[in-house]
């Protein structure tokens, strides 16, 4: 068992010295391999990061109901007396149309908005807190209080971060999509690299073939070559990430702000990025695997 | 040591390189084997060393049946064998050194052990000198020698020579068989090809002649 693990441990060193001696040719298969992961990486966290902030968009759906222009105090106190006992209903705030004139005004820097108008076009309206959470019982909900009188439409706020969901879901599947196709292409590059390198140190492995070595001493160097550089080539790609990252956030924080919004990039998490460089060892050695099974029995001993 | 009981080899295309041969070579013994191109003498080292299989019969080599064994051991059978290659097969990408340590790395000895053996398998032969030099700028003579000096630094049991003395001049052929009489003198089992006779019958040892792939008196 000593002897085994010396001899893994053995190719494993020598595999990542002969990396770092031929800084050129491990370079330019490295920069393959790293942007091939990169590209779905950067999708993936944008994809994650979207859906984080539409999470925290639709934590607390609203529920609007706006009241007809011609609505009486009256009628308010009786919509107000509805929604204090329904049970679906948490909570809710009256907005007058006076009041929602002057937040208008004063969160778009409007002064003298009204004196061009003739009179107030805003209608009263209510903000309501819903108790469930439940998709199908905030649309039953929502459906319950347009049906109240002299209330003109009840409006949920979230439906647009619904259709923004769906945007996240297509992304995620373009992300699964991209990830599958880039590991095949992960597999298929590690594969030629083991074969060209096979191809390069053919004399060595028919003389070692020659005086007995097994098949798996001979396909251990190649196996851990590939080993090393799947693990290099997702620590790169990790750091390629992160900064595009950097680069981006101030920019998309800038946008953001415009819209009254916090939004940002995160970057991998530490469970992450270990699954990350344990796909890329994984899909790497198999790559080698199979440039190995293909190609050493062409090399025969005799 | 290595025995072969009715052993035939016919490779594909029908060509019958090995004829119902039976022989015995005893444990420590030298044998030479002698016989003209052609004659089998190759055929029949590659079955020893087993890298090739017999047809029919069996090949029995230190106790191991051959012919039984799965290919995936026959790695195994040859660690314990040296191999002088007619061809030499010298990897010409490394120093002398580290064509010599090929054969100790296979079987996983530890690093320092195997620069001594190394540098004691390189004294042996006389290239203790040149050890970092690249084998492209040794000697024909010299190359042979880095060759046996890799056959015997791993210590076989059994030690294999496929006319070793071709192309060499007959004084350096000599110093050759010398070398490999030290092996034989200290237990080596020894077992040398060539198809010239005049070098084997100074020796006063067991002659195998092939011819045609069978044995002559």
């Amino acid at each position: 068992m000593k002897h085994y693990l010396f001899l893994h441990w053995q190719s494993a060193r020598t595999a990542l010295a002969k990396i770092l001696r031929q800084p050129v040719g491990s370079l330019l298969s490295l920069a393959m391999l790293s942007i091939a992961m990169a590209l779905p990486l950067s999708l993936y966290l944008t994809v994650m990061s979207i859906q984080d902030w539409v999470g925290k968009l639709t934590q607390t759906p609203q529920i609007t109901l706006f009241m007809e222009q011609s609505a009486e105090t009256a009628d308010i106190a009786a919509v107000s007396s509805a929604l204090k006992t329904h049970p679906r209903v948490k909570g809710y705030t009256f907005i007058s149309k006076k009041q929602a004139l002057t937040d208008l005004e004063k969160r778009n820097g409007l002064n003298g908005l009204t004196e061009g108008l003739d009179g107030n076009p805003l209608p009263d309206a209510f903000v309501v807190t819903p108790a469930s959470l439940e998709p199908k019982q905030l649309e039953l909900l929502q459906k319950e209080l347009s049906g109240l009188p002299m209330v003109e439409e009840a409006q949920f706020d979230a439906s647009w971060a619904k259709r923004l969901y769906g945007m996240v879901d297509l992304g995620k599947h373009l992300t699964v999509f991209l990830a599958l196709a880039l590991s095949v292409a992960l597999v298929l590059i590690t594969h030629n690299t083991i074969r060209m390198q096979i191809l390069a140190r053919r004399d060595e492995i028919e003389v070692s073939k020659l005086i007995g070595a097994t098949d798996s001493f001979i396909r251990r160097p190649f196996l851990y070559h590939a080993l090393w550089q799947g693990l290099l080539a997702g620590l790169v790609a990790w750091g390629l990430t992160a900064w595009l990252i950097a680069v981006a956030n101030p920019a998309i924080a800038e946008f953001a702000q415009l819209y009254n919004e916090r939004v940002e990039l995160r970057g991998l998490s530490p469970l992450e990025l270990a699954l990350v460089l344990g796909c890329a060892v994984l899909l790497a050695t198999l790559g080698a695997r199979l440039a190995a099974d293909h190609h050493l029995r062409r090399v025969s001993a005799n | 040591m290595i025995q072969f009981d009715q052993v035939t080899k016919r490779y594909s295309g029908g060509v019958e390189a090995l004829k119902n041969l039976s022989f015995s070579i005893d444990s420590g013994e030298m044998v030479f084997l002698a016989g003209h191109s052609g004659a089998g003498k190759s055929t029949l080292l590659k079955l020893i060393s087993g890298l090739e299989r017999a047809t029919s019969g069996s090949v029995m080599v230190s106790g191991h049946n051959l012919s039984k064994l799965r290919g995936s051991q026959l790695p195994f059978v040859r660690q314990h064998i040296g191999v002088v290659f007619q061809d030499h097969k010298i990897l010409f990408d490394r120093n002398v050194f580290d064509n010599v340590m090929l054969p100790l790395d296979i079987i996983g000895f530890d690093r320092r052990e195997a620069a001594r053996r190394v540098r004691a398998a390189l004294d042996k032969v006389g290239l203790l000198g040149k050890e970092k030099v690249m084998p492209i700028r040794l000697s024909g003579g010299e190359q042979q020698r880095l060759c046996i000096a890799r056959a015997v630094v791993h210590r076989p049991a059994i030690l294999i020579a496929d006319e070793p003395s071709a192309n060499l001049d007959r004084a350096y052929a000599l110093d050759i068989m010398e070398l490999f009489k030290s092996f034989h003198q200290v237990g080596v089992t020894v077992l040398i090809s060539a198809h010239d006779e005049t070098l084997m019958e100074d020796y006063g040892r067991r002659i195998l002649r092939l011819k045609e792939g069978q044995f002559t008196a």
